[in-house]
């Protein structure tokens, strides 16, 4: 029995017995104590070294057709907040009831699979580690300064609820984020990349070439020529196909945004037209390993592997609960919460476009001229527009790679773009970080994304004209 | 404890945050859940030979814990030689003992008049609404004998609404406010009809060089690529565009920012900063020249500047340089003259995707979420589909002009920007 869990493993006999006799619809009580280390150097400086212990506890219940949600890290106390959780949720007088979808008990101790343990590692070899990935990423004279950070959390979790679930969860989540920023002057160039999963100490061993790449591309694009604005054929990598299945449609897909709004349900029916014949997406919050894995939901759903767009149909849609019961369709287990202290809410897991059947260079070829896009900094959508942000790009002139591009920032319409695509590669890639997804003012939540490279036309990117 | 970390250590210094808020969450119409949150935390610095180590924790019986952890972790850090703070006062507090009347059921029943109030003019659409009233106090102790706490209070509340034309256009519309205490927000309902009211038609207009007016709400966003630049960490990094530039004239003389802690009646506002320091009122930009860069004590010192009350932190972080409320000075005369002398033009809200660019360098490309196009003095319809790409701190050289009217947007108090030509992707 870790020391993490006997931080909790004396509440639970008592949390079962509240959620025996509390009388809602349903209630759930998730109890977490977890250790973390952080480490963040930048440049010849060392900004933080850090390590930290926190514990928390929250109660969620629906009674009278309303969930009331307490957050605590009293943990003595949780009599006193679950009353203080029915005692909320009598306030509650609503005119539409929140009806959820039942799910069968789970009784399960999950563990995240890692080769070294983080907690076997010492404070200096993770110091050590991570200052000689930062000394890669201030190698070339042109770096001004860089950002390397390590971080680890392992914690111990519980999920109890009134259908009898008892899930207990060993966790394990480990990552570096690697940054160098060049500068020529006032010319001042950025790059960055970042790698996470759930896993031991293994996920960030051997990331030197990760750290000079990152280095040499902020050093180039000191160079590199902006790009003129206007629309193109875009090639875009597997990185950043990752992140326009995730920003540009995955948030479309969960039902949170649909499940009571008749308009969007139009927009979104199922078995709609949205892509080529080829183009399939999924979401699996069960692949081991990956930043977005998930053994349960935060509400004690099991993940399930969804296919969100089947041959260019739209197939399906994640689900929580709360949503699948107004949808009449089958949960997903895509109810998530950053931590204890917020409320699951519909999320994606690892989401990713299925590798089609075009090698890369048949891409480059059929692209003729155009623009190869490469990473992404960032993406931001408001479900019908959305602008990418990619880390770097490539002009292609006949089929071929030619000159760097800096600053290129695509945007569109969802579903036109959707439809644009033309080709689809073979040689998907998932990426993660320790940055993660935002929504509902949870963030960051570990999630993860890729695709093959694909090549879309008639995408606007800005720029002088 | 003190006495554990005063045998141990060159100096320390103790932050404890605790608090209670509790939101209320409206979604698709209705009210979907109420949420109360308990939380507090200690963050325990410590220097040990000159070098600084830390640690946090959320369990008060973990404290002794956190010390251990902090002091091992030393070791690792950087020599750093700036002092804590001596003396430090609770001159005022961003605090009104009216947010204890902060009642479930009341705010219930004024959130639904809110959404009936939208309904009733938009019967499509569909309403998310946020409100939270939270209190708590923060605490200083520290090796030089401080001691000292305040307490805050905010309320704050969150109002969008999203539509969807018969073309499939979406329109969302998203408005917030914060006080000290409960109060009315009707200001919000009447901004998100009118905004939905003006946005009902589509329009489109040829890209290319075209004059914009930048809302209090995009001149909020637009602002931070700028802030970002007068923070000490990024001159003392050498990435920020100002570092040097102090008294340098880089924007036009309408432009003056600052940064006022002691600003009345400001959730945002707080007599001493994370680190124990006084705060006070400072110039960024005085009339078109940097005037400050905001710092805590760690880049003061590397700087050689005076810290002022700018070194911010939530108990699980070190203090890092951060800004209290923004505040930019007005100009003459009010937004509607500056639209009404407007040939054609966009008047910008919403953007996607501002902070994505290369925002150092005050370079900027951003998708329109909510947009207008202006011809002739009035606003016609939406534009979208369409982005913004260009130099900001090239455009707030140029020929800026300022409304004399204002709008508190988060901790910004913002009024509208009307920028001469911008770059405009279609």
């Amino acid at each position: 029995m870790s020391a993490m869990f006997k931080e909790i493993s004396h509440i639970l006999a008592r949390a079962k017995s509240l959620l025996a006799g509390c009388g809602c619809e349903y209630a759930e009580i998730r109890l977490s104590s977890g250790s973390g280390t952080f480490i963040s150097l930048s440049g010849n400086q060392i900004d933080t070294v850090s390590s930290s212990q926190t514990v928390g506890g929250s109660v969620r219940m629906l009674c009278n057709g309303a969930f009331s949600f307490i957050f605590f890290n009293d943990m003595a106390q949780i009599e006193h907040f679950f009353k203080r959780g029915i005692q909320v949720s009598r306030l509650m007088k609503t005119k539409t009831k929140t009806k959820i979808r039942s799910y069968k008990p789970v009784i399960k101790k999950f563990r995240t699979e890692k080769a070294k343990d983080v907690g076997s590692i010492s404070l200096e070899e993770k110091f050590k580690l991570i200052s000689s990935y930062n000394k890669i990423l201030k190698s070339s004279h042109c770096i001004q300064t860089t950002r390397a950070v390590y971080r680890d959390l392992q914690s111990t979790s519980a999920f109890l609820n009134t259908e009898g679930s008892e899930i207990l969860y060993d966790k394990t989540y480990c990552g570096i984020s690697l940054s160098s920023i060049a500068r020529d002057g006032a010319v001042i160039q950025p790059f960055h990349d970042s790698f996470s999963g759930y896993g031991g100490y293994e996920l960030v061993e051997n990331r030197e070439p990760d750290a000079e790449r990152v280095a040499k591309t902020a050093v180039d694009l000191l160079t590199a020529e902006s790009i003129a604005g206007g629309t193109y054929h875009v090639v875009v990598d597997q990185k950043l196909a990752g992140v326009f299945i995730h920003e540009a449609f995955g948030h479309l897909s969960e039902a949170d945004f649909i499940h009571e709004n008749e308009r969007l349900k139009i927009i979104m029916v199922n078995g709609k037209r949205l892509g080529p014949e080829g183009l399939n997406v999924i979401d699996d919050g069960n692949i081991p390993g990956l930043a977005g894995f998930i053994p349960c939901d935060d509400e004690g759903v099991l993940p399930e592997k969804t296919k969100i767009i089947n041959n260019g149909l739209l197939h399906a849609r994640l689900h929580s609960r709360e949503t699948a019961e107004k949808m009449d369709e089958a949960v997903t287990g895509n109810a998530r919460a950053v931590g204890v202290m917020n409320q699951p809410i519909v999320r994606m897991t690892n989401t990713y476009i299925e590798n089609g059947s075009h090698d890369t260079q048949e891409i480059f070829e059929a692209a003729g001229n155009g623009i190869y896009a490469v990473g992404a900094i960032g993406g931001e959508t408001n479900l019908e527009m959305f602008t990418f942000t990619s880390g770097c790009g490539y002009e292609i002139r006949g089929g071929k790679i030619g000159k760097m591009y800096k600053n290129i920032v695509l945007s569109g319409n969802v579903f036109t773009t959707l439809s644009n695509i033309i080709m689809i590669g073979n040689d998907l890639q998932m990426f993660g970080g320790l940055g993660g997804c935002g929504k509902g003012g949870q963030s960051p939540l570990p999630v993860s994304f890729g695709g093959p490279h694909i090549l879309m036309k008639n995408i606007l990117i800005g720029g002088a004209n | 404890m003190v006495n554990k970390l005063s045998a141990n250590t060159g100096w320390f210094d103790i932050i404890e945050i605790s608090g209670v808020s509790t939101p209320i969450q409206f979604r698709n119409n209705r009210l979907h859940s109420v949420t109360e949150y308990q939380n507090s935390g200690f963050g325990v610095r410590v220097s040990i030979n000159g070098k600084t180590g830390f640690s946090y924790t959320n369990d008060a019986s973990g404290l002794m814990e956190a010390a251990d952890r902090a002091e091992a972790t030393s070791k690792f850090g950087d020599i750093e030689d700036f002092e804590l703070p001596y003396i430090t006062n609770t001159d005022f507090e961003p605090y009104d003992p009216r947010i204890h009347g902060f009642d479930i059921a009341a705010e219930i029943d004024k959130a639904e008049d809110a959404m009936s109030a939208i309904l009733r003019k938009f019967p499509e659409a569909n309403i998310e609404s946020r409100i939270n009233g939270s209190h708590g106090k923060i605490r200083i102790i520290n090796s030089n004998g401080v001691d000292q706490v305040y307490k805050s209070s905010r309320y704050a509340t969150y109002l969008s609404a999203m539509l969807f034309l018969d073309d499939g256009s979406k329109i969302e519309i998203w408005e917030g406010a914060s006080a000290l205490a409960p109060a009315s927000y009707n200001l919000l309902i009447e901004k998100i009809t009118d905004k939905l009211y003006n946005a009902r038609i589509n329009k489109k207009t040829a890209g290319g060089k075209i004059a914009v007016l930048a809302s209090p709400k995009a001149t909020a966003r637009m602002i931070g690529i700028v802030s970002a630049g007068l923070n000490a960490e990024s001159v003392s990094k050498g990435i920020s565009p100002f570092a040097g530039k102090i008294d340098n004239p880089l924007f036009s003389d309408k432009l003056t920012i600052s940064d006022e802690p002691d600003l009345k009646n400001s959730p945002y506002s707080y007599p001493f900063d994370a680190e124990g320091v006084a705060a006070r009122k400072k110039f960024l930009v005085k009339e078109g020249r940097i005037k400050n860069y905001i710092t805590d004590l760690k880049y003061a010192r590397k700087l050689n500047l005076i810290p002022e009350g700018n070194g911010q932190r939530g108990y699980s972080t070190l203090p890092h340089p951060s800004f209290s409320n923004i505040v930019i000075d007005k100009g003459a005369d009010p937004h509607t003259s500056l639209l009404r002398n407007i040939k054609r033009g966009i008047l910008v809200d919403q953007f996607i995707g501002l902070g994505q660019s290369n925002t150092l360098t005050g370079d900027f490309s951003a998708g329109l979420d909510l947009a207008y196009l202006i011809e002739n003095g009035e606003i016609t319809g939406r534009v979208k589909d369409c982005m913004l790409t260009d130099n900001l701190f090239t455009l707030l050289a140029d020929e800026i002009v300022v409304s004399s009217n204002r709008e508190q947007i988060g901790s910004v108090l913002a009024p509208y920007l009307l920028f001469p030509l911008v770059n405009y992707t279609v």
